[in-house]
């Protein structure tokens, strides 16, 4: 077989065994190519010198051990399919007649759902307060508001200092007195409205909270 | 300067035992590898069988036929005897879980190798983490080194260590899955799920590139007597 420097890279990528018999015969003539096989070669040789068949007999008994654990603990999606497996051995009428029992299941719920249901799901005001739960509402919200004004009166020396732990505190009371004062006026234009009567409640149990550590601090 | 610390002056590294088998050439390689193949195959399906069944003895198997292979791939890959060990586990851990979905499209040996590429890349990238995490000044690209076998030749191997590091991940599997555990390019194309002819492209550009990075500078080779 003929073969030139311009095939080398060729039989080096993919040479069959007679191109390579070639390659080998072309660089006894050829200093170039010769050089280029015998460090092609090498690289291989070197690769050997990364081979390291030594075993280690403890690593099968670490082995061993952590595939009898994961055998006997199978993993929960694991089991909740295979909980479904009789579905699989069950005949077709046992199917039939159960996927017919859950849409008539399925019916009932959702008949009686609607029949229980059906004129609150198009009130709006379904998550609007009752005049009862408002008027509770407002009588925490007074309890939070007065026992609030108490603690910062205690608190108002202890905020005076200039500590960085004070700063703190005032930054984080400013920034609880500003969402209080948003809350209050949305609720002020929608005073039923539960959601926003939820989390204005939160905001003054936090700011309460944040008044009992300041005077805490100062113990 | 770093390449002169990568060169190879690959005669007086290489002893006379190790240049005898310069012989094992591709051609020959091919053909050992065919009889390789066709008498493990029936051991292949044996093992795969051993496990499949749920039966540890199979996964024994597995080790015994396999494990010493999986370690050192694996140590190649994350230049860390312990962290090979773990990835060895890890990998039998991985296959006992997912046995059922191994369908036989290929070798059982392809498919453990596949997870065990895979486990170490995963390995890889949590050590990376880690060592981002506590700001160590490392050279990600220089691989720890670890005594080997007495027997080995800790210049040479260190050289060829430096690097493959600064090879490509996929350059690196490839290289060292054909010339360094002797896979052929349709069982490594299905372990890393490329094509056959990207395997053999990309083994190329590997021994090209460590070609270059080994190969001592011409210049210095020729005022060698200054």
């Amino acid at each position: 077989m003929k073969i030139n420097c311009n095939d080398r890279d060729r039989i080096f990528l993919d040479g069959s065994s007679e191109e390579w018999a070639g390659l080998e015969q072309h660089a006894g003539t050829c200093a170039a190519c010769a050089e280029e096989l015998r460090a092609w070669k090498q690289l291989s040789v070197a690769a050997e010198e990364m081979r390291d068949y030594q075993e280690i007999p403890a690593l099968w008994t670490r082995i061993e051990s952590s595939l009898r654990q994961q055998q006997a603990a199978p993993a929960p999606r694991a089991r909740f399919w295979s909980s479904l497996d009789f579905w699989r051995h069950a005949t077709t009428a046992w199917q039939s007649a159960l996927v017919g029992a859950m849409v008539v299941a399925l019916a009932v719920s959702s008949g009686y759902l609607y029949s229980h249901r059906g004129g609150s799901l198009n009130d709006p005001g379904n998550k609007l307060l009752k005049t009862s739960a408002l008027a509770e509402v407002e009588r925490t919200e007074r309890e939070y508001i007065s026992a609030i004004d108490k603690l910062a009166a205690d608190a108002g020396p202890q905020l005076g200092k200039d500590t960085p732990l004070t700063a703190s505190y005032r930054e984080k009371l400013l920034v609880l007195d500003s969402a209080i004062a948003d809350l209050r006026a949305q609720a002020g234009e929608n005073p039923s409205n539960a959601h926003l009567r939820k989390q204005l409640l939160a905001m003054y149990h936090e700011k309460q909270q944040t008044l009992q550590d300041v005077l805490e601090t100062n113990r | 300067m770093g390449s002169v610390e990568l060169t190879l002056p690959w005669e007086d590294r290489i002893s006379a035992a190790v240049r005898d088998g310069e012989r094992r050439v591709e051609p020959f390689r091919g053909k050992a590898e065919t009889i390789r193949t066709s008498d493990e195959l029936p051991q292949d399906a044996a093992v795969a069988a051993a496990c499949l069944s749920g039966n540890l003895q199979g996964y024994e198997r597995l080790y015994r036929w396999q494990g010493t292979r999986m370690k050192n791939l694996a140590r190649n890959l994350l230049s860390s005897q312990s962290d090979a060990e773990d990835a060895v586990q890890e990998t039998f851990l991985k296959i006992q879980r997912s046995i059922s979905s191994f369908r036989g499209q290929s070798a059982f040996v392809t498919w453990t190798f596949r997870i065990l590429v895979n486990t170490c890349h995963d390995l890889r990238r949590r050590r990376a983490r880690r060592k981002d995490q506590v700001n160590e000044d490392v050279d990600e690209l220089s691989p720890r080194m670890e005594l080997r076998a007495p027997g080995s030749h800790p210049s040479l191997r260190m050289a060829l260590e430096r690097a493959l590091a600064k090879l490509t991940a996929h350059q690196r599997d490839v290289f060292l899955l054909y010339e360094v555990e002797g896979f052929r390019h349709a069982e490594i194309a299905g372990m890393l799920a490329i094509s056959e002819t990207a395997s053999k492209n990309t083994l190329f550009q590997a021994k090209k590139n460590l070609r270059t990075m080994l190969e001592p500078p011409r210049s210095s080779a020729t005022g060698g007597a200054q």
